[in-house]
């Protein structure tokens, strides 16, 4: 055999791998920092940005702390987000044993109905619960009518806790599901053998296993609490209650008419920290959760427990908490688009309707907002595939000297709430030279949204990328191909199931959010939720309502198309 | 063909050693195995070669080309090496069908489609698996995986072969098959071969020498028979087959033997070897080697017969003399108790410590 001469193609001159290494970590850092330095800048500006004669100062903090009622709001993020973590963890982590574990009745379909939540914007739960548990919703009127009173009310930080929580429960229950699912029952067999009756076995081996994910999804829940805008701005504006998060959307949406810039930047900065401890906290927390592994290569069935009596009235408590809190709440969102008037005192079709639709498909301003909502999820989804996949690859599978340090960059934005996102881009596209070409298009919302969901994306492909053995890397790179050539011939291919369901998570995600947008749009690129938003704060509850039906069954008929045609996972 | 040169080459991991100081002039066309336990450094040498792990100091030369001068910033990427390497899980890529599998590297050589048919067919009839050309891996059993695995190492005719550990996910007979027919591929395409096993007896059927490794270093180089014949050391003697290790003191070392005193009082005469400082040694002696002897003479002692085990081809006994206890094989089934064995003196080797002190 005669011997071939050294690979052609592989590195032209300068080498191509190294200078995407660099191009990514860049771009990356640029994006996921961008507009978080404004803010901080502001911060500590007693003018604003822009403004050329503004000098470093702290009177912003202590401004923002002799402000009368600041410690009150302050008070109340951290008590509903405690209350939200609280209610959502009890509920959720109960669901998960009785659905992953029980041979509860109807345990499958109860199942697929706690996920629905996940794909929905929490202010479309927010506006079900109003329309339903509100001061005149349709459960509180019915109430009073039959039972002679309604013992709850949401304008309270307590019911706006509740609330949060029980519409966070779905988080919790999905992670705690997985992990009572997958702890492997041999364990429990060993427990069994051992001497252990099978509810004895339960809750010493098993349920101790699956306490990575409480905790873990305490931490998250407790953050969504703080971090959350729709149920505060919807429960707590009529009664005057503010949390930091509509502090600041107060603050900076009125920003025109009163200039708080020092205010915000101080307030943003805190709930920056405060967000960042927590999900540095929740790492800290996770550090050796490896003993709780025990999840096997092997598929195995776990084992149900046998309830016994108890079986029907489980059954009853399990199916009361989805009727109450997740299919009332879509009902009634649904009912409330059909008519022209929902309570229970008038029967359902007297009062039916298509005006609401009518107004929002009449609209162009509304209309548009839905086209601009498809737009930003469909293509926003597919360049955050791309962007995350290249963070990936060159974060856990390249020779790139800091792929460490662009990880921690990447999953940054977990600390990163959602309305911090949108006011530090508002500033940053007012800031940085040449950003302002892209301002008030939905090319701010697309890259706004894309840092904010690194996270999100990058938790579906990076599990998959370790699936994938490093010897089908080296066997290319032996072979002749360099890094680049490596996991666009090799890896990625082998990627695709994750990367349908990275697209399928960014999409969902991209579809719902609100609170990013929320200071970022202006007319003509105005998103569903925030036409929502607009539409809420005017009392417009027809065609919210008609809004948000649109906004769930185009949702649910992407989630069919996702799972049956690109066979993507999305929450299991 | 081109021959491969090792010098002086050292691997670190922050404060750990990997590779120390290894140096190996390997021949044109030779099959040269790196053998040695778990951890001694021979999967990351083979590496270092292919340029995947990266090396601290020394050099590594093919043919004429340096690849790695002993500057860690200017080593030639595993890419640009041109190198055959076969993994221990073969790593065909799932996604491709065996032919896709091979015309991978041909593809990335720009080689037109009519040659690269042609050696892919080449390839495969190599190693007998042109029928399944098509298939995809998971559709192979692991000795067709293994052999797919080794086309593709073959295909862009590199001038040096690497294998790591190709035939250990096989089971023991398809092994034994497998060795035989991978030394007879690699004599009739004369390529340069450097085999890393942690199985004694294939590194003893397939190689034209051997390297021993142990802890990062290398113990021994030499030819099969030189290695097992001659170990240099007792990890080597212990290591290749199984010796057995009698304690005894140097009472007088010449220049073509040495007499030595058991444990049990007894003396026996040896070839020459190094004692430790207080004069103490220790003498490796093969179980079937020791012979059974009819009378009394130098070199033999009675013994008592504590077990026998009985292992097919031959027959293994646990013996004894006083506080020696040692292991003999022989295809003779014994019945006594109390036996006379010799201790060919040829056949002993004389070191100064026991394997793991050293």
């Amino acid at each position: 055999m005669t011997d071939i001469s050294h690979p052609g193609t592989a590195g032209r001159g300068i080498d191509r791998s190294r200078a995407i290494y660099w191009g990514v970590a860049a771009l990356t850092t640029i994006l996921v920092f961008g507009p978080i330095t404004p803010i901080i800048f502001q911060a500590f500006l007693d003018k604003p940005l822009y403004d050329d004669t503004a000098v470093v100062t702290l009177g912003n903090f202590s401004r923002l702390f002799s402000e009368p009622g600041m410690a009150g709001v302050f008070f109340n993020t951290l008590y509903f987000g405690a209350l939200t973590m609280i209610v959502a963890q009890v509920f959720g982590a109960v669901m998960a044993v009785l659905v992953g574990r029980t041979n509860l009745p109807g345990r499958k379909w109860l199942g697929e109905i706690f996920i629905w939540p996940l794909f929905v914007s929490n202010l479309v739960i927010a506006f079900g619960w109003f329309t339903m548990y509100g001061p005149s919703g349709f459960m509180t009127l019915a109430a009073k009518t039959y039972l002679g009173g309604a013992p709850w009310n949401l304008y309270s930080v307590t019911g706006m806790g509740i609330v949060a929580g029980l519409s966070q429960a779905p988080l919790t229950y999905l992670m705690c599901l997985a992990a009572v699912t997958k702890a492997d029952p041999l364990l429990e067999d060993a427990a069994r053998s051992t001497g252990a009756g099978p509810f004895r076995a339960l809750f010493s081996v098993t349920i101790p296993m699956i306490r990575p994910a409480i905790i873990y999804s305490a931490v998250l829940n407790f953050v969504v609490g703080i971090e959350m805008l729709a149920i505060p701005l919807l429960f707590g504006g009529p009664s005057g209650i503010q949390t930091v998060t509509t502090f600041l959307y107060n603050a900076g949406i009125n920003a025109a008419v009163r200039p708080e810039y020092g205010i915000v930047g101080a307030a943003a900065v805190i709930l920056l920290i405060v967000v960042a401890f927590l999900v540095w906290l929740q790492g800290f927390l996770m550090k050796g959760a490896g003993r709780f592994v025990t999840v096997r290569g092997k598929a195995s069935r776990p084992s149900t427990l046998d309830l016994g009596a108890w079986r029907w009235p489980a059954f009853l408590f399990v199916f009361a908490f989805a009727f109450l809190t997740i299919i009332s709440i879509f009902g009634g969102i649904f009912m409330r688009s059909a008519v022209s008037f929902l309570t229970p005192l008038i029967p359902f079709w007297k009062v039916l309707t298509t005006a609401n639709f009518e107004h929002v498909l009449g609209s162009a301003n509304y209309v548009r907002s839905i086209v601009n909502s498809v737009l930003v999820a469909t293509i926003g989804a597919a360049i955050g595939t791309f962007f995350i996949l290249v963070i990936a690859l060159v974060a856990r599978r390249s020779d790139f000297r800091h792929s460490r340090a662009l990880e921690y960059i990447a999953l940054f934005p977990r600390s990163l709430p959602g309305i911090i996102a949108g006011l530090g881009f508002f500033y940053a596209v007012i800031w940085l030279p040449g950003a302002d070409v892209i301002r008030g298009t939905i090319a701010v919302l697309i890259l706004a949204f894309m840092i904010r969901y690194i996270p999100v994306g990058f938790g579906a492909i990076a599990p998959a990328l370790a699936q994938v053995g490093e010897e089908l890397d080296r066997g290319a790179r032996i072979s002749g191909a360099d890094w680049w050539t490596t996991v666009t011939r090799i890896i990625v291919p082998i990627l695709k199931p994750a990367l349908f369901s990275c697209y399928a998570l960014l999409f969902i995600h991209f579809f719902k959010e609100y609170v990013t947008a929320a200071f970022l749009y202006q007319p003509g690129s105005e998103i569903i939720g925030t036409t929502m938003l607009q539409l809420v704060a005017q009392g417009d509850n027809g065609p919210v309502s008609a809004l948000a039906t649109i906004q769930v069954v185009i949702t649910a008929a992407f989630v069919i198309i996702a799972r049956r045609v690109m066979g993507a996972k999305i929450y299991g | 063909m081109a021959d491969l040169v090792l010098e002086n080459l050292t691997i670190k991991y922050g404060s750990v050693t990997a590779v120390d100081n290894l140096n190996i002039h390997v021949a044109s066309g030779e099959f040269l195995t790196l053998l040695g336990p778990s951890g001694c450094g021979k999967s990351t040498s083979l590496f270092a070669v292919a340029g995947l792990n990266h090396a601290t100091s020394g050099t590594i030369r093919v043919g004429d080309r340096v690849l790695f001068d002993g500057n860690p910033n200017n080593t030639v990427p595993p890419e640009k090496r041109n190198i055959g390497l076969v993994f221990q899980s073969y790593a065909l890529w799932p996604h491709k069908t065996v032919a896709e599998n091979l015309a991978f590297p041909l593809t990335l050589r720009k080689i037109g489609r009519a040659e690269r048919d042609e050696r892919i067919k080449e390839a495969l009839g190599l190693v007998e698996m042109l029928p399944y050309a098509d298939r995809y891996p998971f559709e192979l059993s692991g000795g067709q995986q293994q052999r797919v695995a080794l086309a593709r190492a073959l295909v862009y005719r590199p001038p040096l072969l690497l294998l790591d550990e190709p035939l250990s996910n096989l089971d023991a007979k398809l092994r034994e098959r497998a060795r035989v027919w991978l030394r007879e591929l690699q004599e009739r395409l004369n390529v340069t071969t450097i085999y890393v096993t942690h199985d004694q007896a294939e590194a003893l059927a397939v190689s034209d020498r051997i390297a021993v490794m142990s802890m990062g270093r290398m113990r021994q180089l030499g030819t099969p028979r030189e290695i097992y014949e001659r170990p240099a050391d007792s990890f080597v003697a212990d290591f290749i087959g199984s010796s057995n290790f009698f304690d005894g003191t140097m009472i007088e070392n010449g220049t073509d033997k040495a007499r030595i005193r058991l444990a049990d009082g007894s003396e026996i005469v040896t070839p020459p070897g190094a004692a430790g400082k207080d004069g103490s040694v220790v003498v490796a002696i093969r179980p079937e080697k020791i012979e059974l002897s009819s009378e009394t003479g130098p070199n033999t002692m009675r013994v008592s017969i504590d077990q026998r085990t009985y292992l097919g081809s031959v027959w293994q006994y646990a013996v004894r003399s006083g506080p020696i206890e040692f292991r003999i094989q022989t295809p003779a089934e014994l019945k006594e108790d109390s036996i006379l064995v010799r201790i060919p003196q040829g056949h002993c080797a004389v070191f100064p410590d026991k394997p793991g002190a050293n």
